[in-house]
């Protein structure tokens, strides 16, 4: 009888409904980045050796189109462009002025988003420390192929920024930042991208991670880094229990973010309900990348990072 | 359909309203949710909506819950206001069963074959009774043996008194109906229609049924308060039993000669209650061995026509046994019908381990008058030592049973019994409070064993030490000088201790006659073969036993017959509560309150009560003067009380609750 029925203290999965700042489990991030965890990247960083041959700096080309020396593409002539370009054989071809557009050979840039916003301090262990332990690894990478690395930790605004730095021997300053960069806040990924494209002109690789549990919605942040001429590599995290959660009874559910509060009764269906609605969420993130042909990734933060980061190696979006 | 109303309308109103106001605020405390907190409540938000079409549905369902949490209060409320069907009756009854668990209804007569008792065939009319019952008469059972003890409280439910009459047993105490009748007429002070129904055989001492009063007394008359008010009361008699031919022990006594301890006689009284001459065989048994007497010496009854005789019979000269405990046992002969009553074929007795005493005296001179008084019993083997063979070789003289010192004492007591004669200041067991001058003796315990048959006052005593017994030490005063003792028993670690303050030598007690009584006197106290020590107890009535050594017990532990049914029973005094229910050997022993336990002391119980043996049932019972008759069948009303169903109900409902609960149904 519900009269009866003892009033039980649910723990969700975090302790507390107070911003991820305040709380000290998430707050503390002076055991992220230990002797373990370098040698890990050491490890991982020769798994990448393995899988990218190349051996001269800054081997690694942007898409960019330019004045380099090997041929990329054609385009069509337009007034203006230089005539060296034009391919005057295929003019007596086909009768068309195409122009022949070759690579241009420049250092990579990568700037790795990590997304620090109260919804990612939700999870056991928090999203945040994961989506910076993979931020970390991936700076490694970067950092040991001798590509201009910057970490742009997000939330409602860019909350800092580690400036660009190449040489394996900056992985310190990265981890100091990770550490104590500025933490919190709601996830507006929109608004973060705008400001990012502003603040960087050199085009180049942008990895997002995040939940991308944003009430705007995830495309308008991603497409803003593609029409930039960015080329946006999305890494979605989450928690098991956010995409099943194992809640019963009348619960008033607050939005961490934005404080938002439902009440709900959770019923065996309305779970199943919420379980099919949360896949299909990332199922929409992940056709939208697709379409887009967006290198995607999507991970649980059981899943050890260190094989995340060897699924990214295997599938060839990262090391080009 | 009526209502009792135990409980008056307008206080079950005001507990209604308050409990309704208290369910549904603990219903909107129970809609408080809990806070839960979500990355993404967005998510949350599109499964909502897509179900929102349900929600007057889901609103429905919750009001559902409160509903029944509202219908379950009210069912509780209305069984409480006691619903019953059909209409209250005013000629219902309240009955008390007074069923007879006497000894005299294990008569086997409850049958032909005497494989039922008549108690069987109370318990069958007790059911019947309970069976006609209207549904607004309301019964209690009340088991009548030497105590009364009411089974239940007055209740309408047919099985369970039943039950209640299924499970009584009969014990082998005599009925006490005077205590029955108050216990009954008390439960039924106050109620309407009381009704009193005996079951049983009418085996009651004739002085209890007279002591019933069916009339209140005038007003400033003395009341008579050993009488039984039975004012207002109906009590009526139901007669079970058919059986009279019981022949039966009715005394059974065994006693020591004074002057040879070593044998004993026994006195046992059997009478016939029957109307025919018969015949009977009786045995003695010490323990298992059968001793008296053979095949060849039959016992013979009084013959017809003289019912009631008693013939008595006396063994003389029998030798003490291994166990001592006798046991009487009367047999039929072949040929005969069995005795309908074997309770009372069997009798106990208990006698008290009798040995040759080997009693050491420690002596300064020769004191012939001291071993001549040790003399004068044959089952007493004296011997003599001086102090310093003592001294030399104390491990040979804690060997005898006892140790007389004569004006002389050891640096520590012995550990064995002891007397001591004019002990030495500094050595005296009990301590010396002064000395005396020509003392004489004023005052003496009687009660004390010692001191049986024993006169001091015209003894005389050049000089006596004074003694300051100790209570807490287990020192007891028995012979004073204006309350200066100078006689002293004392119980130290199982061992007892006789202080003399005066010396042999300069009195002249041994020329008394009381000498040689005290020292026998005082080496029985040390075997603990007291002549009066009663061994022999009848059941049914509660008894103080004395408890060796039990100053400081509290309680003891008694152990029936069968050896296995203990209860703990209160010991005051040194003195233990014993309430035999059942004939035969009991042992008692009594608890320290360190945990140890005293030496088990065993006593015999017996029926011992011709009125039980007298097993012929009384067709009529005449009370105070009135003879009663049988109850006449009750009126059939059938009023049945609800409340039980509605209970049954409330909780048949609360566990749909709790179900639908949990299973989100109601929610």
């Amino acid at each position: 009888m519900a009269l009866l029925r003892p009033r039980r203290v649910e723990r969700g999965p975090r302790r507390a409904a107070t911003p991820a700042a305040r709380d000290p489990r998430v707050a503390d991030r002076s055991a992220l980045f230990d002797d373990r965890f370098l040698k890990t990247l050491e490890h991982l960083h020769m798994v990448s050796r393995k899988v990218f041959a190349g051996n001269l700096r800054a081997e690694r080309r942007t898409r960019k189109v330019g004045g380099g020396i090997e041929f990329a593409d054609h385009r069509t002539y337009s007034r203006g462009d230089d005539f060296r370009y034009i391919d005057w054989n295929l003019y007596g071809r086909i009768d068309k002025l195409l122009l022949r557009l070759f690579e241009e050979e420049e250092d990579l840039h990568i700037y790795i988003m990590v997304d620090c916003s109260d919804s990612m301090a939700i999870g056991t262990p928090p999203k945040m420390h994961y989506a910076m332990k993979v931020a970390a690894a991936l700076t490694y990478i970067g950092l040991a192929n001798l590509d201009r690395v910057a970490i742009i930790p997000f939330g409602d605004k860019l909350l800092g920024r580690l400036p660009p730095a190449r040489g394996k021997n900056r992985i310190h300053r990265v981890f100091e930042f990770l550490r104590t960069c500025e933490i919190g806040g709601k996830t507006e990924l929109a608004e973060c991208a705008k400001t990012f494209v502003t603040q960087n002109k050199r085009r180049g690789m942008v990895v997002v991670i995040s939940d991308f549990y944003d009430p705007d919605g995830f495309e308008q942040g991603i497409n803003t880094l593609r029409y930039n001429k960015f080329e946006p590599f999305v890494l979605q995290v989450y928690d098991l229990r956010e995409a099943d959660p194992e809640l019963h009874g009348d619960l008033a559910l607050v939005d961490c973010e934005t404080g938002d509060t439902r009440e709900v009764t959770v019923s065996r269906s309305l779970l199943e309900a919420y379980k099919r609605e949360h896949a299909k969420y990332c199922e929409e993130l992940e056709a939208f990348c697709t379409k887009r042909a967006l290198p995607f990734f999507r991970t649980h933060t059981a899943l050890p990072f260190e094989e995340l980061i060897l699924r990214i190696f295997r599938s060839g979006g990262f090391l080009r | 359909m009526s209502l009792l109303g135990p409980i008056p309308m307008n206080v079950l109103l005001y507990f209604g309203a308050g409990a309704a106001l208290l369910a549904v605020t603990a219903y909107i405390i129970k809609m408080r949710r809990r806070r839960f907190e979500v990355p993404f409540s967005a998510l949350w938000r599109r499964v909502i909506d897509q179900r929102d079409p349900n929600s007057l549905w889901k609103h429905l369902k919750r009001l559902l819950s409160l509903l029944f949490i509202l219908l379950i209060l009210a069912i509780v409320l209305f069984a409480a206001a006691g619903p019953m069907w059909g209409v209250s009756d005013h000629d219902a009854k309240n009955v008390v069963i007074l069923l007879d668990a006497s000894a005299s209804m294990k008569a086997k007569d409850g049958d032909k074959d005497g494989t039922r008792t008549r108690f069987d065939d109370a318990k069958k009319k007790a059911e019947d009774l309970i069976d006609s019952m209207g549904g607004g008469d309301t019964a209690m059972v009340m088991r009548m043996d030497g105590q009364t003890t009411p089974l239940g409280r007055f209740s309408s439910d047919g099985p369970m008194l039943k039950k209640l009459v299924e499970g009584v047993l009969p014990t082998d105490t005599p009925a006490d109906l005077h205590r029955a009748l108050g216990a009954a007429a008390d439960a039924l002070r106050d109620r309407k229609n009381p009704l009193i129904v005996i079951i049983s055989d009418g085996a009651f001492p004739a002085d209890q049924i007279a002591q019933a009063r069916w009339i209140a007394p005038k007003p400033g008359a003395p009341e008579d308060l050993a009488s039984i008010d039975l004012t207002g009361m109906d009590v009526r008699y139901i007669p079970v039993g058919s059986r009279s031919d019981n022949v039966g022990i009715v005394a059974f006594n065994v006693r020591r000669y004074v002057d040879n301890k070593a044998a004993y006689e026994v006195f046992i009284e059997v009478e016939n209650f029957g109307t025919e001459k018969t015949e009977r065989r009786i045995s003695l048994f010490d323990g298992e061995l059968e001793i008296f007497p053979d095949e060849n010496h039959p016992f013979e009854l009084a013959p017809a026509g003289e019912p009631g005789a008693r013939v008595r019979k006396i063994y003389k000269e029998l030798p003490t046994g291994a166990t001592g405990r006798l046991r009487a046992q009367l047999s039929v002969p072949k040929g005969l019908a069995p005795d309908p009553f074997p309770l009372d074929d069997e009798a106990y007795a208990l006698l008290p381990t009798r040995k040759m005493m080997h009693v050491l005296m420690v002596m300064k001179h020769e004191d012939i008058p001291l071993r001549a008084a040790l003399l004068t019993y044959d089952n007493i083997d004296p011997e003599e030592a001086t102090p310093q063979e003592y001294e030399a070789d104390h491990t040979t003289a804690w060997k005898h049973d006892a140790i007389v010192f004569d004006d002389w004492a050891p640096a520590e007591p012995p550990p064995v019994n002891a007397i001591y004669f004019h002990p030495d200041a500094d050595k005296s067991p009990v301590a010396i409070k002064k000395d005396l001058k020509d003392p004489h003796v004023t005052e003496i315990d009687e009660a004390h064993p010692v001191m049986r048959w024993i006169g001091l006052s015209d003894t005389h005593f050049d000089e006596s030490h004074v003694f300051a017994p100790d209570k807490g030490k287990n020192e007891q005063a028995l012979a004073s000088m204006a309350g200066d003792p100078i006689l002293v028993a004392k119980r130290d670690q199982g061992h007892k201790y006789l202080v003399f303050g005066f010396s042999l030598t300069g009195s002249d007690i041994y020329l008394r006659v009381a000498f040689p009584l005290l020292m026998v006197n005082a080496l029985d106290w040390f075997a603990g073969d007291d002549a009066d020590l009663l061994t022999t107890y009848a059941t049914g009535v509660r008894q103080r036993v004395v408890l060796d050594g039990g100053a400081n017990v509290r309680e003891a532990e008694l152990v029936a017959p069968d050896g296995k049914t203990k209860v703990m029973t209160p010991v005051v005094d040194g003195l233990a509560t014993f309430y035999a229910d059942r004939v035969g050997v009991w042992r008692v022993a009594g608890k320290l309150p360190d945990g140890h336990t005293l030496p088990p002391i065993d006593l015999a119980a017996n029926l011992a009560n011709p009125i039980e043996s007298k097993i012929a049932p009384a067709k009529n019972l005449v009370l105070g003067g009135q003879k009663l008759r049988e109850p006449e069948p009750f009126a059939m009303t059938r009023n049945q009380e609800l409340w039980i169903y509605f209970l049954i109900a409330a909780v048949a409902l609360l566990s749909i609750e709790w179900i639908t609960y949990h299973r989100r149904i109601t929610v």
